[in-house]
């Protein structure tokens, strides 16, 4: 039997080896399962939309077709947008959590249905999911200090230090001592994501970058538990200043590093540009139309010289306050949108230092469900909305009927979108 | 097993000075075992038996002197020294969940030694670890049944250097006499066995030279061949280490 072949039994003989790595691959199984779970029924409503989509407009275009107003036409028809995740999304699930994946837009003003989406889950928001990230970063380097802090303390507590020395066993034995333990632990976490990953059709470069990643940080934990070992201390020493290593490197740093990351980059809540959008539009009802529409004009001249609005009610009007509507949230949109990019850089910076945050970040990136992600789908719904804006407009504005056959003309949300 | 001359001791210690903890442990220790000889080294308690032993071992850096095992220095060659030695410490410990097979595969595997079933069964036999107990977990052996896996690890290896920590402290007087009789054995087959110990009984039985240390040093040495008698000893022992 080889040296490492001896090192397994040993291992596997103690007391507690099996249980803790079987705890550590159960753990690890169910938060992939419920990471599959979760995105596979992400994927499924996803799904189930484009056919109720299609069932929906069939409906309006037969009820607006029959007086062909274009301006029923924007109003009544929600088009469908989705984020659909990426393979990987189910071991580390981060935004979509909490931000919405799926969005039903209309031609009117946007903002406000883009941000009155971000309904957060307290619950979910604060903790977060029980996801295979997180056994990663919380979970696996417990179980590491549970099977590394008397690496060498043990052995001299036992009395076979001595022995084991005079043996031969030196930096050699517990090299390799302490990189089969690392080794099963890394197993025992990325088995269950390798499988979960199959399941879920990721590339392999792809499992291979997160599994890259994995081993770093649990090689980070396997350094910092032999470092502390090697202060020559007792087991129960190193166990209680591992511990403590532990909840200020994934708890209390990470915890007010985000204290400090939201203190100094005030973010208003998205629902805040909701309201705001909300009693711009509204007071539009109230403000007289020449001005309205001059104000509409002044952005989108190509409009200006269509026939004039007469009547006390016309959807130019209507679509003109609308659209100003989403020009006078313009600038808190933009600062709303600094505020959480420079909060996220700001994590990515202290993940640098911060192992748990560097790997969650990283996690989420690769996964895409990070910020970047989040808010890559906004402009994509941004650009798609401008696309029915543009698709609504000539009608409108024209005073063109909109027939049943135009429907199939307006734009599709597709997967380049 | 090497063949060493007399004139090149298998240990040889010259003017070793230690400190620990900033006070002196040893002075000037002067001290030679040959292949073929069972040196007791006798010493109360904090004389510094251990301490020459973690020396020998290259685990401790001494202050001054020089010391040799197989003519290798311990300082700058401890992997190698570490070849040719075996430990006993005062308890040995083995790994409880491991059988006497697995406990000697694993240790004789640090230093790369794979020995076969047979050669283990040859070294058990000649330890006196009865059969019925070799594949049985030790963690229900005696300390003696213990000693004779570390002797059996120790015969395997075939090392010319036997370094013991107390050996018979803790065993009954059959198993410590058991126990001289394997020592004698080593002495046999040509090792070079330096025994620290508290028993004057058990170093009067089985060793060749007895030196006392105090004070950081050897303050007496004795032969076996001057014609021990234990009660002389043990008032000498008292002399020394009163200084």
């Amino acid at each position: 039997m080889s040296r490492l072949g001896q090192e397994l039994r040993l291992f596997l003989r103690q007391r507690l080896a099996v249980p803790t790595l079987a705890l550590l691959a159960l753990l690890a199984a169910v938060s992939v399962a419920a990471g599959v779970t979760e995105i596979r029924r992400q994927a499924e409503t996803i799904a189930r939309i484009q056919p109720l989509q299609a069932a929906e407009e069939a409906v309006v275009a037969a009820w607006v077709s029959r007086d062909g107003d274009a301006g029923n036409a924007a109003y009544y028809t929600f088009h469908a947008t989705w984020d659909r995740p990426s393979a990987l999304a189910f071991a580390a699930l981060g935004q979509r959590d909490v931000a919405p994946y799926v969005l039903r837009v209309r031609a009117l003003a946007l903002e406000s249905q883009i941000h009155e989406g971000e309904t957060y889950n307290a619950e979910l928001a604060l903790p977060g999911r029980f996801d295979w990230a997180f056994v990663l970063t919380f979970l696996a380097p417990l179980i590491l200090i549970v099977l590394l802090h008397d690496l060498i303390s043990g052995e001299r507590e036992a009395g076979r230090l001595q022995a084991l020395q005079a043996a031969g066993g030196r930096a050699g034995l517990w090299t390799r001592r302490a990189g089969l333990r690392a080794g099963l632990v890394f197993v025992a976490v990325a088995a269950p994501f390798v499988a979960g990953a199959a399941v879920s059709g990721a590339q392999a470069v792809e499992v291979l970058g997160v599994l890259a990643v994995a081993g770093l940080y649990l090689l980070f934990w396997t350094l910092v538990c032999l470092g502390v070992g090697a202060l020559g201390r007792s087991s129960v020493a190193n166990g209680a200043v591992l511990a403590a290593t532990w909840v200020v490197l994934t708890l209390v740093l990470p915890a007010l590093a985000h204290i400090a990351i939201n203190s100094a980059n005030p973010v208003r809540q998205g629902v805040e540009l909701t309201l705001a959008q909300r009693e711009a539009v509204h007071a539009g009802w109230d403000k007289p139309k020449d001005a309205t529409l001059a104000a509409f004009f002044k952005v989108h001249p190509e409009w200006r010289d269509t026939p004039p609005v007469t009547s006390g009610f016309h959807w130019k009007w209507y679509y003109a306050f609308q659209h100003l509507g989403d020009l006078s949230v313009a600038d808190p949109v933009r600062a709303y949108r600094r505020g959480l990019e420079s909060r996220d850089a700001w994590t990515a910076r202290v993940g640098l230092v911060l192992p748990a945050v560097g790997l969650q970040t990283t996690l989420h990136r690769m996964a895409g469900t990070d910020l970047a992600a989040q808010l890559a789908y906004q402009d994509r719904i941004r650009a798609f909305h401008e696309r029915l804006r543009r698709f609504y407009y000539p009608y409108i504005f024209n005073e063109t009927p909109f027939r049943e056959g135009d429907f199939a003309k307006a734009p599709r949300w597709a997967e380049g979108d | 097993m090497p063949d060493l001359t007399a004139a090149e001791p298998a240990i040889d210690v010259r003017d070793l000075c230690v400190d620990r903890g900033g006070a002196p442990v040893l002075r000037n220790l002067r001290l030679s075992v040959n292949a073929g000889e069972v040196y007791a080294l006798l010493g109360g308690n904090g004389a510094g038996k251990s301490t020459t032993l973690a020396v020998l071992m290259g685990l401790l850096r001494p202050a001054g002197g020089s010391v040799e095992v197989m003519g290798l220095d311990p300082a700058t060659q401890a992997d190698a020294v570490r070849r040719r030695i075996a430990y006993l410490p005062e308890t040995v410990a083995l790994y409880e969940t491991l059988s006497a097979y697995e406990n000697i595969a694993y240790f004789l595997g640090l230093s790369g030694d794979r020995p076969s079933r047979a050669e283990m069964d040859a070294a058990l036999d000649a330890a006196g670890l009865q059969a019925g107990a070799r594949t049985r977990r030790t963690g229900g052996f005696s300390k003696g049944m213990r000693q004779k896996v570390a002797i059996a690890m120790a015969l395997l290896r075939e090392v010319p250097v036997l370094l013991l920590d107390e050996p018979t402290t803790g065993l009954d007087p059959v198993a410590a006499s058991d126990f001289n009789a394997l020592v004698g054995g080593l002495r046999e087959r040509g090792a070079a066995v330096l025994m620290v110990t508290h028993d004057l009984l058990g170093a009067a039985d089985c060793a060749d030279r007895i030196g006392f240390l105090a004070g950081g040093g050897i303050v007496e040495e004795v032969r076996a061949d001057d014609g021990l008698d234990v009660l002389a000893l043990h008032r000498r022992f008292g002399e020394a280490a009163a200084g």
